[in-house]
Formats: structure tokens, sequence, C-alpha cells
């Protein structure tokens, strides 16, 4: 069971929940049952190339489609990150 | 509460508010910290109390990178700012800034190590453009790349260095004003 911090922005998508617990092989099965679980959170993924995500605080490089060879421990903790932008 | 577009007022202590000004004046100076992208950009993540529909500000958070010019951010940043930004004589990849997903990580962690919300983002500017002498108010680039964030966009005009303002926009829209008080 892997745990997924919740953005900060996303988290009226999750009840306010800071942290998810997840059941899933891959990084690419638990996000994508992450979004199943709160719909809400399809937004984060609206633009693929822009979500960042950390295992246990290390960076995973490569983009989503990338995601299904990234395998999981039970007790890995997952980062979710958008990044914010202006003019 | 987690849906931030509920808030009616937003107290931001008066220390709090001179911190910001005097990131904005540093970054004008261009007196930047190391392993700050050298750019005159001031901007950063504001975190707090959200108490009923107040928000008041304890944390001011300067963001020092800019990753403006890394892919695939470069890439997204330029289609965006082709369609939305107005025309200007600033080169188009010296405009905009977008956050590092690592230092904006850190952020997030201690916003919640300390037990805040994080409220949203602040960013200046600087020049007054032609029937718009303050600059007060969100760009429509601002209000594009605020879309769904559920973050308040806090927008600092320091067109007049000496006296400057801010005023607060719910996801960057300017019809969502959320008024600032200044506080003691």
């Amino acid at each position: 069971m892997a745990r997924i911090i919740i953005p900060f922005p996303f988290r009226k998508h999750t009840a306010n929940q800071r942290e998810v617990d997840i059941q899933g092989e891959s990084l690419s099965q638990v996000i994508e049952q992450l979004i199943q679980r709160y719909p809400g959170l399809r937004t984060m993924n609206e633009n693929p190339a822009l979500l960042s995500v950390f295992v246990n605080g290390k960076q995973i490089q490569g983009q989503a489609k990338e995601w299904d060879n990234v395998p999981l421990r039970s007790d890995d903790e997952i980062s979710l990150i958008i990044p914010i932008a202006g003019g | 509460m987690s849906d931030l577009g509920h808030a009616v007022r937003i107290d931001l202590p008066d220390h709090l508010w001179q911190e910001i000004i005097g990131h904005c004046r540093r970054k004008l100076a261009g007196d930047f910290l190391p392993g700050e992208t050298p750019v005159r950009r001031a901007y950063g993540i504001l975190a707090g109390d959200l108490e009923g529909e107040v928000m008041t500000v304890r944390l001011v958070l300067p963001v020092k990178k800019n990753a403006r010019g890394v892919e695939p951010f470069k890439t997204y940043m330029d289609t965006v700012m082709a369609e939305h930004a107005v025309q200007s004589t600033t080169p188009m990849d010296r405009r905009g800034w977008i956050t590092d997903p690592e230092e904006l990580m850190a952020c997030f962690r201690r916003i919640d190590e300390q037990g805040f919300t994080a409220f949203g983002t602040y960013h200046m500017h600087i020049v007054a453009w032609a029937g718009d002498p303050t600059r007060d108010t969100p760009t429509r680039l601002d209000t594009v790349l605020a879309r769904n964030s559920n973050l308040v966009s806090f927008i600092i005009s320091m067109v007049d260095r000496e006296h400057p303002t801010m005023r607060a926009f719910y996801e960057g829209r300017p019809e969502l004003e959320i008024p600032i008080s200044i506080t003691g």
C-alpha cells in the first residue's frame, strides 16, 4: 500500500485529506487508481508533462507513459507536484 | 474548508507584508541569493490558517528558482505565452516564471510540517502599461496560468517603488477579488 501525498491545491478533491493510501504494483497503476477514487484529481493530470512525481523524496525522471516500469514497495511515499506559474 | 474560493477576507500581518516587499525590492536591486535564478522577478508562496471564511497569512516562502528555461516547462510556457501574453519588447523567453518541482515540494512539505494551508502565490508587476497605470490586477496570462489551481494570486504592484500595493484574486480571476487587511 503506497502512500500518496496530495498537493495542496488538489486537496479540495480529497475532502482535504493530506495523504491517501493506494494499492498498486507500479507508479502508473497507483496514480490511475488514485484518480479513479477521486475523479476531481483528473485536472491534476490535464497536462501530464507538467506532473512531477517523487518517490521517497527522489524525483522520478521521464513521463507518465514510462511509469509502468517504476515498481513500488508497500511503504513507499509518493509526492505529486504540479508547478505554479505566472506572467 | 479546502476550497479557498469561499474566503471573504485575508489578514496579512504587517511584518509579513514588509517581508514580501523586502523580497521584491531585493530582486529589483539585482541582489540575488546563492542558488537563486538571477532574474528581476519576485515570486513566492503564502501559507497560513484558514478559520471560517478568513485566511490569515502566517508564512512567506520566497521561491528562488525559475524553471522557465527547463524542459518540459519551457515548451509549456512558450506555448501559453505565445497565445495569451501581451506584446512586449522583452523577449518571450525572458518573460514568465514557473516553479522548480523540487523546490515547490520542499515548500509544501514545510507548510505541512507547520500545520498551515498553502493559500497562494505572490508575484510582482513593475512596469505601468498604457491603460493600466497601477498593474495591481492579474493579466490575462496570470489568469490562464492560475486556472483550476485552487490558489489565490497575490499581485504586488511595484510600479511606485515607494508605495507598493497588493491585491488578491482567487485563481487569478479579476472578478474574484478577496480583500486584504494589513494587520498590526
